[in-house]
């Protein structure tokens, strides 16, 4: 007997077994959508970015002249809620995806490779797009989403704090070493009013330390871990420092609610690195701020580089993805991007929509710059086809060292074994995504 | 005198005829009591013994939610042995179990003992009381916290009134457990103390007045009348938090989110990340029956224990 089984055919057996096939029947006939409609789906969590999305239901409708009908769910939960809509096959023509998901998904074979519609589409330009984004939303060599929004992680500095030091403002062209940040940082702290710098005791805000030393959390070919290697783990310890050793970070409360935003709006923290995406949030700030480039190590400036797009779920055949094709281009057109860009969300990923994307902040411009590639530079998000479990191993360990519960080289001396197994398994499921492929 | 005695009579059953008595299965009574049950009955098989037996069948196999599954056999069941975060997460649920139930029913105990004193607005108080219980755990998650926090959290600064240096609870390896305990049962005592209040209001008033003509002592009285008339009261509230317990869930993924290091990631979080954030499905299903095989073994033990230990006054 062979022992694999088709999908219709689990789905039976299970069926049979209980009232799984039941409850499926349930879910499908509850939230079967209308022919014709172009369904789409988000996550959102905020009224604001509700009012967003809701302005782009509204171009769609004016582009495509059918009714648009976007899903909107909280971020924390849309991941599950897509798995379950996409395997239930109630998900939309289109739906958006973290950049960090899509080799997640893309190797599960959840969504449709575009490189088809996109050859078959003269309208379509792809070089509009910034490099980063098309090779953030790339698997195997294969593009499988369409970018919105792109971005590389800045330093916000609290121009009030700093003058009131006395402490000229930071280049926004040259970004300072890491040495000089670490001395402004620690010339800013005054415990227990002040502090100079504040970041996520998280793999996603440590990563751009570990780019701009060279290193990586994967080797190239994302075969093995190179956490341990001699940048990263520089860079690590750099970071730890700031934290443990130098103490010029806020104390950390807690690890769940610990928020660098939420540190740098009390006013009292010099620097802090985020995305421009926090733009939006830091407007309400009630002093003076402006955005610098992330500070340069051994390998420069080349902090992680994020996006987010839209892609096509595998099971859109037929008519059906004729329109998901022209919802997609729609959804990622100039003139929904300038929505996106105008409301002050983020970076838009196309070229063509950044001037939507307008100060304040004075120097916000150089997030197009380091894009560009004219100031700086910026590192795509080195992400495997098993993310969730890289982050959420690295999220279970390395928090103990930002408290100083345990020291860097032990860390990681224990991490890395460990992420050598999650990186055979990413190996195995690109094998296993090329087979299909083939 | 000779005795008379009567002929033994067999009973004699009345042949079933067509027109004879309608079968007990088939009388109003039955079919009315099956109508009723029907609801419960569908949704025990839907959402219940359905997913059950799903999650048999998906232990079995490799599936990540979209490619085809394959049969995988036993191999789930085998990756549960060298896996140390399972065997962490499910002592840390064993853990949480043994220290929140017992400090839940003392607890629950002594505030039903307490009210039940006659005290003057005890629907007041029982309310008050029960407000915990009736929160949602999310919301009642974020407000501890919040006091849990080291530097100005409320915990922190009670204990420096009293000349103590509070730990950083949510992030200290040896306190993180103990403070979600603390949380747990602040969170769930009014449940056990309503069902004790009903439990203690339900014990006939002569088994004390007899106990106090006999000269029994207090304890004498707790230990002779209360204790073994609450006997399926408590019970009841043992089975239900120990079950309740095994599946802890939510405010640790709030509140500590597993950490710090795994010291508090527990079972049932465990199974959600591998099933929902790692796509491995039959793994997921796998330790899910693991665990309700355990919940069904400390049951099972219970109700054998429940013959020695519990008091029924029929």
């Amino acid at each position: 007997m062979s022992p694999e089984l088709s999908r219709r055919g689990f789905l039976k057996y299970t069926g049979l077994a209980g009232a799984a096939a039941a409850s499926t029947g349930l879910l499908s006939a509850c939230s079967s959508t209308p022919s014709g409609a172009a369904t789409w789906a988000m996550w959102s969590s905020s009224p604001a970015e509700r009012k967003v999305w809701s302005d782009f239901s509204n171009y769609v409708e004016r582009q495509l002249q059918v009714e648009s009908i976007p899903t909107l769910t909280p971020s924390g939960g849309y991941p599950t809620k897509l798995d379950l809509q996409l395997v239930s096959g109630t998900a939309g023509l289109v739906t958006a995806l973290n950049g960090t998901l899509i080799p997640t998904y893309a190797a599960r074979g959840a969504h449709r490779p575009l490189d088809d519609l996109i050859a078959a589409d003269p309208d379509f330009d792809p070089a509009d797009f910034y490099p980063a984004i098309q090779k953030i939303s790339t698997f195997n060599g294969r593009t499988y989403a369409i970018g919105f929004d792109v971005a590389p992680t800045v330093l916000y500095y609290n121009k009030t704090l700093l003058a009131k030091a006395g402490i000229a403002a930071p280049s926004p062209t040259e970004p300072m070493s890491w040495e000089t940040f670490r001395d402004l940082a620690k010339e800013l702290t005054r415990p227990p009013d002040q502090y100079g710098f504040t970041c996520a005791p998280a793999i996603d805000d440590l990563v751009s330390w570990i780019y701009c030393a060279g290193g990586n959390v994967m080797s190239q070919d994302g075969s093995r871990s190179i956490l341990n290697a001699p940048e990263a783990e520089s860079a690590i310890q750099f970071v730890i420092d700031l934290f443990v050793r130098d103490k010029v970070t806020p104390p950390i409360r807690n690890l769940v609610t610990e928020s660098s935003l939420s540190n740098f709006m009390e006013g009292n923290v010099a620097f802090m690195q985020n995305g421009p995406w926090q733009v939006v949030n830091v407007r309400k700030a009630k002093f003076d701020w402006d955005v610098i480039p992330f500070p340069a190590g051994a390998a420069g400036s080349t902090p992680r580089v994020s996006g987010s797009s839209f892609a096509i779920p595998a099971g859109v055949k037929g008519e059906k993805l004729d329109l998901a094709w022209r919802l997609l281009k729609t959804l990622t057109s100039a003139g929904a991007l300038d929505i996106y860009a105008k409301a002050g969300r983020n970076n838009p990923a196309r070229r063509s929509a950044g001037s939507a994307f307008k100060p304040p902040p004075d120097n916000l411009g150089v997030v197009q710059d380091i894009l560009a590639g004219k100031v700086a530079g910026g590192h795509p998000y080195d992400v495997t086809t098993n993310w969730n479990q890289v982050r959420q191993l690295l999220g279970q360990d390395l928090p103990r060292t930002f408290l100083g519960q345990v020291a860097v080289p032990e860390t990681l001396d224990g991490l890395t074994p460990r992420l050598d197994v999650l990186m055979k398994q990413h190996q195995d499921n690109v094998r296993q995504a090329e087979a299909r492929k083939g | 005198m000779a005795v008379e005695t009567l002929p033994a009579r067999t009973p004699v059953r009345p042949a079933p005829t067509r027109s004879g008595p309608t079968p007990r299965w088939r009388s109003k009574e039955t079919l009315a009591a099956w109508l009723f049950i029907l609801p419960s009955l569908i949704g025990f098989l839907v959402f219940t013994a359905g997913p059950v037996v799903a999650a048999g069948v998906i232990s079995l196999l490799n599936w990540n939610l979209f490619s085809s599954p394959t049969f995988a056999g036993l191999k789930n069941f085998a990756r549960l042995g060298p896996d140390p975060t399972f065997w962490s997460a499910l002592g840390n649920t064993v853990y949480f179990t043994f220290v929140s139930v017992p400090l839940t029913i003392l607890v629950s105990l002594a505030l039903a003992l307490l009210l039940n004193q006659g005290l003057r607005r005890i629907a007041v108080f029982r309310s008050l009381l029960l407000l915990p219980y009736a929160t949602i755990t999310v919301a009642v998650a974020f407000v501890w916290i919040w006091l849990y926090i080291p530097q100005d959290g409320l915990v922190n600064a009670v204990l420096g009134w009293f000349g103590i240096s509070g730990p950083a609870w949510l992030i200290s390896d040896d306190w993180a457990m103990p403070a979600l305990i603390a949380m747990s049962v602040w969170k769930s005592f009014g449940f056990g103390m309503v069902v004790f209040l009903a439990g203690l209001q339900a014990i006939p008033q002569q088994l004390y007045e007899a106990a106090k003509v006999d000269g029994s002592s207090a304890w004498q009285t707790f230990r002779s009348v209360t204790l073994p008339m609450l006997s399926p009261s408590l019970f009841f509230v043992v089975v239900t938090s120990i079950i309740g317990s095994f599946q802890v869930f939510d405010q640790a993924l709030i509140m500590t989110n597993g950490g710090p290091g795994s010291r508090t990631t527990t079972l049932v979080m465990y199974i959600y990340r591998t099933g929902f954030e790692n796509y491995d499905q039959g793994y997921a299903a796998a330790q899910s029956l693991v665990l309700f095989g355990f919940i069904v073994v400390i049951t099972a033990a219970q109700f054998v224990l429940q013959r020695r230990l519990v008091h029924y006054d029929n």
